[in-house]
């Protein structure tokens, strides 16, 4: 069997598919399946640690130095016993090289896999973030091209783990868990030391999402933290904070702006609802209650972990993913959700005085680990999390009415699937599909 | 005779650790003593009619620091049970500040100017209240038993000096990690005066984001502080120094107040010389660096 495709993405002409498997990126034409374009991420997983001892090695060589220093000058002053003393000191003091730190056994493990992937505004570069040696990997997106169609172009790595992009212009905008946010260039520039990089903006909390915003020409960024902040802060004046958006308890996990109206986000996270805001205004305009909808799809695994689960425990309900459109056939307006580890999506209609009302829960055979969205017909495609070898991706179209069907098997998906080179002998050896409910805080003091 | 020598060191520890256990409990006994009467006190300021002959009556003595004492630091990035408001709009002024609400329209009748962040034991705030009675300061402090320490000496103060011109209802302690969520309290531009004294130096290169002065927080002080405001730093440790005005040189924001202003300014003066903190590293002998910046105007672009 194969291992599921962890994140999936349409460039807007919903011509082509980018997916992640662990630490292989694959493009496919969806016109025929064909792989168009592939990456695998060969870094070592050790480059952190290795550094790390480097470091080590330099400081106890400063360290030395400085000690020989001293003592030098101390043999200066009592210069009864001169020479002897100061080439034995020498000799006793040899550098002792620090092993490479090994995580020990409780330590939460580094998986090599890409975390997040975004296509910039004019789809000529791929950007995403990597786990592993916690970088922004930037790609050269040539669809044209006969070969290969990506081309690594940057590698920045980052002191703190990155975990969500966005990208203006020439610019990539990289979140991390420390609650920072960094720019560099989108560029052909060799990567800067990661110790020279200085944060645009912070939170005092993990990061879980960024948006760059326009707004009358002006340009925002929006960031979403494991508190429930969402802050607006002015771009490129970064440090000019406009306001935050108050309307989650939980963590927010999910921002998203639609193309129809840039003006609106809808957000998600560990609420039972979505949010629905004119972001600059800084108003709230409806909440999207999402718990009875949700409720027959929610199992043992959306109770809390064990040490903190009590008889008044509700399951918990985690937005991964949000996406809006408009109907070809109606040019009415929608929001599609998808909360983590579900067998559904529930799609809203957004009405045009900003009301939203429940339009379908489309039932699924298999939990659904990350969808995308082709605009141009309105149709979805899924990544499911399934034991199979042919299967791997659903394909959801929108028929009469503009409710969503299942196209479960077609031959792409089959050419799609097989084409993904992670194989598994189990389930056990999958990576961790689902980590978004991790973020809720579980306070103890 | 070693043997001897040894059993006495285990005597001593058995003691040591008796007379500890003791303490504790002492402290923790005249502890919940104290949160009777706060609790009792508290909920006289929302009961219809508390009788006026008890809460007079009842002469509130100022609480004992030692009983109080804790850990000088703690973690501001984790996730401690506080309690906050969902956002400014919906916390509940009247609680701290009985005295400025206005029971008739139930509003406040001002709003809090002067955010003494990591407040301690409360020393400037209680300078700072007769300085300026017609505006609301507010303490804020992440350890749980110092801000009940202050509580208390709030709610005595309030209880001594009832019927005084200075009877400090303008000023009041919660606990709150303001790295995390001072957006929650307050609003764009609401606060003249922030007040940073004697924080924790975090040491450790790893531990800098702890401190309470970086280029990314600054960002939030700017927001909450109006045109004009101020931000007053006071340390003893002078890397610490070093590191804050670095910082604040850096923000764009922010600007240096002169040696002179500060020499001019009574806060200056109440922060170098009343905080707890302050009076210890004078009676150390130690050095007290200070600097205080201005909150300049927005780039006319940004909204």
């Amino acid at each position: 069997m194969k291992h599921p495709f962890q994140i999936v993405l349409v460039n807007k002409a919903g011509t082509h598919l980018f997916a992640s498997v662990k630490n292989h990126l694959q493009v496919f034409r969806l016109s025929d399946g064909k792989v168009v374009g592939s990456w695998i991420d060969t870094v070592d997983m050790f480059t952190p640690l290795k550094k790390q001892q480097e470091e080590k090695i330099k400081v106890l060589q400063e360290q030395n130095k400085q000690t020989e220093e001293s003592e030098n000058n101390e043999i200066k002053n009592e210069s009864a016993e001169p020479a002897e003393k100061k080439s034995k000191g020498n000799d006793s003091k040899p550098i002792k090289i620090p092993k490479i730190p090994v995580p020990g056994p409780g330590a939460p493990p580094i998986y090599n896999y890409i975390r997040s992937l975004a296509l910039s505004e004019d789809e000529k570069h791929l950007m995403g973030t990597t786990d592993s040696d916690k970088a922004a990997i930037i790609f050269k997106v040539d669809l044209s091209s006969e070969g290969n169609c990506l081309t690594l172009i940057k590698r920045q790595v980052f002191q703190k783990r990155p975990c969500a992009v966005s990208s203006d212009q020439e610019t990539l905008i990289v979140a991390d868990k420390f609650g920072d946010v960094y720019s560099i260039g989108i560029d052909n520039e060799a990567p800067v030391d990661e110790k020279e990089l200085s944060p645009i903006l912070g939170h005092v909390s993990m990061l879980s999402d960024v948006l760059v915003a326009t707004y009358n020409d002006k340009k925002f960024i929006l960031t979403g933290d494991r508190d429930e902040h969402i802050r607006v802060s002015n771009y490129p004046k970064s440090y000019v904070i406009k306001n935050w958006l108050f309307g989650h308890h939980e963590f927010v996990s999910n921002l998203h702006i639609p193309e129809f109206d840039s003006s609106l986000l809808v957000s998600g996270g560990g609420d039972d609802y979505l949010c629905l805001w004119k972001w600059y205004d800084n108003q709230l305009l409806s909440k999207i209650e999402l718990r009875d909808l949700l409720l027959p799809f929610l199992e043992e695994f959306h109770l809390p972990p064990e040490r903190f689960l009590t008889d008044e425990s509700q399951k918990e309900i985690s937005i991964a993913k949000i996406l809006t459109f408009v109907s070809k056939k109606s040019q009415k307006k929608y929001i599609v959700v998808l909360a983590e580890n579900t067998k559904c999506l529930l799609t809203f209609e957004l009405k045009a005085d900003n009301t939203v009302t429940h339009k379908q829960t489309l039932t699924t055979d298999f939990p659904i680990i990350d969808i995308c969205l082709i605009s141009e017909n309105s149709s979805i495609i899924a990544a499911v999390d399934r034991e199979t070898s042919d299967s791997l991706l659903e394909f959801y179209t929108l028929g009469d009415e503009d409710v969503f069907e299942v196209q479960s098997h077609t031959d792409i998906i089959q050419t799609i699937t097989s084409a993904n080179e992670c194989d598994v002998e189990k389930r056990r050896e999958f990576y961790p599909l689902y980590y978004i409910n991790t973020l809720r805080k579980r306070s103890e003091h | 005779m070693p043997k001897p020598h040894q059993v006495q060191v285990i005597k001593d520890r058995e003691t040591q650790l008796r007379e500890q256990q003791e303490a504790e409990s002492k402290r923790r006994t005249y502890r919940d003593v104290k949160e009777e009467t706060r609790k009792k006190h508290k909920k006289a300021h929302f009961e219809a009619s508390p009788t006026p002959e008890e809460s007079t009556s009842d002469k509130i003595s100022l609480p004992r620091k030692r009983y109080y004492r804790q850990r000088a630091h703690s973690n501001p990035f984790s996730d401690h049970r506080l309690e906050y408001p969902r956002s400014p709009d919906d916390m509940n002024w009247e609680k701290l500040f009985p005295g400025f609400y206005d029971e008739e329209t139930k509003q406040m009748t001002s709003s809090v100017e002067i955010a003494d962040v990591g407040c301690g034991y409360g020393g400037l705030l209680t300078k700072l209240a007769p300085e300026f009675p017609n505006s609301l300061i507010l303490g804020m402090e992440i350890r749980v038993q110092v801000t009940q320490y202050v509580e208390d000496r709030i709610i005595a103060l309030r209880n001594k000096h009832e019927d005084e011109d200075v009877n400090f209802q303008n000023i009041a302690v919660l606990r709150g990690n303001a790295m995390k969520f001072l957006p929650n309290f307050f609003r764009k531009g609401q606060l003249s005066k922030m007040f940073f004294c004697f924080p924790d130096p975090h040491f450790k290169q790893r531990k800098h984001k702890a401190r309470i002065i970086t280029n990314t927080l600054l960002s939030e002080y700017a927001y909450v502080l109006k045109e004009g405001g101020v931000v007053y730093t006071i340390t003893d440790v002078e890397d610490l120094h070093n590191w804050m005005v670095k910082h604040l040189e850096e923000h764009p924001l922010f600007e240096r107040l002169s040696k002179e202003w500060e020499e001019q300014d009574t806060c200056v003066s109440i922060m170098f010389n009343s905080t707890e903190e302050g009076q210890k590293v004078t009676r150390n002998k130690g050095s007290k660096w200070i600097a205080c910046y201005r909150r300049l105007p927005n780039p006319e672009e940004c909204v």
